[in-house]
């Protein structure tokens, strides 16, 4: 610790603060442009210049310069006072005072220095720059007249989201902020740029003139998309969620978003929202009022209660609050009495529900996000995280660059983390991961790398058994990687001091889940790399409370059916009531087909939803259901913390809560009804034991994040090995970046980025096809047949194609039957 | 450079403009494992181009793992850069104080209209680029031109057809 002085204070700093940081810490505030916490200092704009003692009459940067024992700092001496004045007067000099119609107003860094520093004049004249404003793109405006080149949106780009957007380009007094070529922006529109702008520089189109800062009313809550549980400030203003406003103190990712959580709001005051409840009559869904749409299910249930509960079930998001969830499980499983219970299709979770359940004891990661960045080495299966949990891939990014964590991955393909500094990605066949981390722990047993505490654990004998067959050299081939290779991992793996595996999951990406997270729950018991810091396996849920939906079981538990069982019940006539909430399964679950019939024969079929899906269009009864901005709750994030999402507006048209609805249902049908959130989330913190001790209004403003009890064995995992027939393409399917289940199609960032479905191959493979990007392709499999765009690219390998998930038109579900490889042929 | 994906291969995209990538994937060869290679393989590629053409930006930033915008950056940053194609014979007038005072903006001025080119332009057949400069370092001789590394001392306007003729019959490669 160093000890120094600043304006008289007495301030006692670790020794690799700078005077800045020192300053903060003592409530000390010296004004900055071009410094962010998250980048690495620059020391640009001069605007924190500080007289330092020692250093007699230099005025010199706090950002940038490192604390010394005794430093005595000055930081509003009447010469910096001057000197700060100067740097906006000649910033000011360039900068347009456009104020009145800029969006950055109220938010903006030099407007409110100009003001606090009274720069009422200027001594300089010269003329304004005279640069086009790039309109190219519906997310980000680009006017660098407004820029003050502190150089922050190309170290953030660069630094953090690694896509490296921006650059300074030209020199001297030419010198801007450009890109490639000087041309429109092209990128991944996070918006990670217009977070940071300290002017409107940048601003976000979608918010342009919707509303001055000030008059908006911000709510913090937890995003609605992925796992990763990015907390989020909502700005709103006459019941409309206009934007999402940037806050560098919220959430372990520092404010940072991707561009569904930052860009993707408009699903929520969407025009195409249900606004009142519809009834089926002479086949035809028409408005009803909620008595009549609520009567009719509840009408339906309770008859169903006493004929035969179990030709019931439900079908739920994840996307719900726990205290909706547990409310369905109660609603189904004491209201009715049924326990055919599922969500996500069964398997998208099964990784969590059976994998670790069985594995640990409990349904939940033995890891969670802070190990990301104090870990050694990160083994990352299935994606590279990053198409999947963004800004969980930001966490990664900064691990590998700042912290020099060692970056494997192992997927059917690259992805952008692939091109982190150091990083080796391991491209194997697909769907031979079990088989893969199966050979990596045979090495680690045979080469005696694995930790003393493993042998002693439940279930090892069977397990070192089953990996009699599993040597290297014997899967290499059908893991398509060779013997060294698979050698090497496994020895980096068991040699790091600390090592986390991340593994991804959803309903992109089917079979082998559970078996999957085994093998890598085994490997990481195999080597004592569980339950200790920068140690375990993240298993990151693909929706924003799927952690919450396993934590609270919302699955079969007593014999019922499982997804594939009640849409199967449905189909054979023995389930005769379906009761659908926030699902949409005709797009999203497997076999497009086989699911329309069953929703087709289902006698009665209720329908909760945001939006008129593809399910709810088929449904008896449509309720009309509250977006994540309508409502109070609880969410639990991938990395097991229990976060508050917030009311931000009021329910959209006659739009009611899932808690309203699963409330007032339960309570008609003798069960208790539950006054508020609070009483609910108490009943859960009794029953599910990670969440005993917390309360609903107990809860930290950053999440609480449950610990858990290990109580590990050893599964073996097992799976059929896959062979491909010549002619015939391994087809496998995921997330596309910053999409997100189906939820993202009616957010506008998602669909500028991505707006429709296509299937990605091998420039090789395109070249035997004779095709271009953005031709379409007629994709065949045993099911059935699409017909896609091409994308061609550098990270697929030959013979294996990609295609996203999330698209109604031309659904990729028409073709894949739920197994984790579709074998394709594909034709122009 | 030291930090390229241990996977970086060799790269062999469609070009946008049309040309030949095998020189400046010989470039990249020669310069792969050296720390800040970067400035290198950009002088190298255009010693072999004359400039540093788009597909190459690409390929540099996928071979280097660079991101495109940074090169971009640096290739605008430093004068010696070029972007677009160059005059195979490129004439520098100086246009310093002494050249100045002895008649140089005549001398410009007179190139101008003989090649209907202006400052940092190149004729359509790619056969001259014209540049003024600051100082040529031979005040002695003013006004001073070169042509590429041939020198022309006490230049008048009669001199600028004689040059410009001369260089009309040499050999464009």
């Amino acid at each position: 610790m160093v000890n120094l002085t600043i304006d008289g204070k007495q301030v006692t700093v670790p020794k690799d603060a700078t005077i800045y940081d020192a300053a903060k810490s003592a409530g000390i505030k010296i004004p900055i442009l071009c410094h962010d916490k998250k980048l690495h200092p620059f020391g640009g704009c001069r605007m924190c210049l500080v007289e330092v003692e020692q250093m007699k009459g230099r005025q010199i940067p706090a950002c940038t310069t490192p604390v010394t024992e005794g430093m005595i700092v000055s930081t509003m001496t009447p010469e910096i006072i001057q000197a700060r004045k100067l740097v906006l007067e000649l910033l000011l000099l360039k900068h347009p005072i456009d104020c009145p119609v800029c969006d950055a107003a109220g938010d903006c860094d030099l407007q409110n220095l100009t003001y606090e520093y009274q720069v009422n004049s200027n001594r300089f004249q010269d003329e304004k720059f005279q640069h086009q404003i790039d309109y190219q793109n519906p997310l980000i405006e680009r006017d660098m007249n407004r820029c003050v080149h502190c150089g922050k949106c190309a170290r953030i780009c660069d630094e953090i989201v690694s896509f490296g957007a921006y650059s300074f380009i030209n020199r001297g007094l030419e010198a801007k902020i450009g890109t490639e070529f000087d041309g429109p922006l092209n990128c991944e529109f996070c918006g990670s740029c217009v977070s940071v702008c300290p002017v409107g520089a940048l601003v976000s189109r979608p918010f342009k003139f919707k509303a001055r800062w000030w008059s908006l009313n911000k709510v913090k809550t937890v995003c609605s998309y992925c796992g990763t549980g990015c907390q989020l400030t909502l700005g709103v203003k006459d019941n409309k969620v206009l934007t999402t406003v940037y806050d560098e103190n919220q959430g372990f990712h520092n404010g940072q978003l991707c561009t569904r959580g930052r860009f993707g709001y408009q699903f929520v005051n969407s025009d195409k929202r249900l606004k009142t409840p519809l009834v089926k009559k002479n086949g035809k869904l028409e408005e009803a009022s909620w008595d009549e749409a609520l009567g009719l299910v509840r009408q339906r249930l309770a008859d169903a209660k006493n004929v035969g509960a179990s030709s019931v079930a439900g079908l739920v998001t994840p996307r719900l609050t726990n205290e909706e969830l547990y409310l369905f499980k109660q609603l189904f499983n004491k209201g009715i009495g049924s326990d055919n219970i599922d969500h996500s299709a069964g398997y998208a979770h099964d990784a969590l529900t059976a994998g670790a359940d069985e594995s640990l004891g409990y349904p939940a990661s033995p890891a969670s996000i802070s190990d990301i960045q104090t870990t050694n080495l990160l083994l990352v299966v299935k994606t590279d995280a990053y198409e999947t949990h963004p800004v969980l891939g930001f966490e990664i990014n900064l691990g590998v660059k700042r912290k020099g964590v060692n970056l494997r991955i192992v997927s059917d393909k690259k992805g952008k983390l692939s091109k982190l500094p150091n990083a080796v990605t391991y491209v194997h066949k697909p769907a031979s991961e079990v088989l893969l981390f199966n050979a990596l722990a045979k090495v680690i047993v045979d080469e005696g790398l694995a930790d003393s505490s493993a042998s002693s654990l439940p279930g090892y004998d069977d397990f070192v058994k089953n990996l009699g067959a599993c040597a290297p050299t014997a899967v290499a081939a059908q893991c398509g990687m060779s013997a060294d290779d698979i050698t090497a991992l496994a020895r980096d793996y068991a040699n790091a001091e600390k090592a986390l595996i991340m593994l991804p999951i959803g309903l992109a990406y089917p079979g082998h889940g559970k078996a999957l997270a085994q093998a890598t729950i085994n490997l990481a018991l195999l080597t004592g790399k569980i339950g200790k810091e920068g140690c375990g396996v993240l298993i990151m849920g693909e929706k924003n409370n799927s952690q919450g939906a396993a934590d609270l079981k919302v699955h079969p538990v007593a014999g019922g059916l499982d997804a594939m069982g009640i849409l199967g019940g449905c189909a054979s006539g023995t389930i005769k009531t379906l009761y659908v909430v926030g699902e949409n399964p005709v797009i999203s679950y497997p076999n497009r087909k086989k699911v329309e019939a069953a929703l087709d024969a289902v006698e009665f079929l209720v329908v909760q939803d945001l939006f008129m899906t593809e399910t709810a269009s088929k449904a008896d009864v449509v309720l009309p259901a509250c977006s994540f901005a309508e409502k109070n709750g609880t969410f639990t994030s991938a990395g097991k913390a229990v976060q508050r999402v917030r009311k931000a507006i009021d329910p959209i048209g006659m739009a009611r809560s899932d808690f309203e609805i699963f409330n007032s249902l339960y309570s008609t049908l003798g069960g208790d009804s539950f006054k508020g959130l609070s009483e609910v989330f108490a009943e859960i913190a009794s029953v599910v034991p990670s969440y005993s001790g917390f309360s609903f209004d107990g809860l930290d403003e950053n999440g609480s994040v449950y610990s858990v009890a290990n109580k590990p064995r050893f599964i073996p995992s097992v799976v059929d090995g896959q062979e491909s027939t010549t002619g015939v393409m391994a087809l496998v399917t995921g997330s596309a970046l910053n999409h997100c289940g189906t939820l993202s199609l009616y957010g506008e960032g998602p669909m500028y980025v991505c707006p429709e479905g296509y299937v990605e191959l091998n420039s090789g493979d395109a070249k035997k096809l004779g095709v271009e990007d953005d031709q379409p392709l007629t994709v065949k499999s045993s099911v059935g047949e699409v017909k896609l765009k091409a994308k061609v690219s550098m990270r697929m390998p030959e013979g294996v194609v990609f295609a996203p998930y999330h698209f109604s038109d031309m659904s990729i579900n028409g073709i894949t039957n739920g197994a984790p490889v579709t074998w394709v042929t594909i034709s122009k | 450079m030291s930090n390229a994906p241990a996977e970086a291969t060799h790269v062999e995209e469609t070009p946008v403009e049309e040309i030949d990538l095998g020189p400046a994937n010989h470039v990249i060869d020669k310069y792969l494992t050296l720390p800040g290679n970067l400035m290198p393989v950009l002088q190298g590629i255009q010693d072999e181009y004359g400039y540093v053409p788009k597909p190459t930006i690409d390929l540099v930033a996928e071979r280097l793992n660079v991101y495109p915008s940074q090169i971009f950056g640096v290739l605008t940053f430093y004068a010696q850069f070029h972007l677009k194609p160059r005059g195979r014979y490129i004439i520098r007038v100086c246009v310093g104080t002494a050249c100045h005072v002895q008649g140089a903006p005549r001398i410009v001025e007179t190139f101008f209209d003989k090649l209907g080119i202006g400052h940092a332009e190149t004729t359509s057949d790619l056969r001259y680029t014209f540049e003024k400069v600051a100082c040529l370092g031979a005040c002695g001789m003013a006004p001073l031109a070169m042509v590429n590394d041939d020198t022309f001392g006490k230049m008048t306007v009669q001199k600028v057809a004689e040059i410009i003729a001369e260089y009309n019959q040499r050999p464009m490669k």
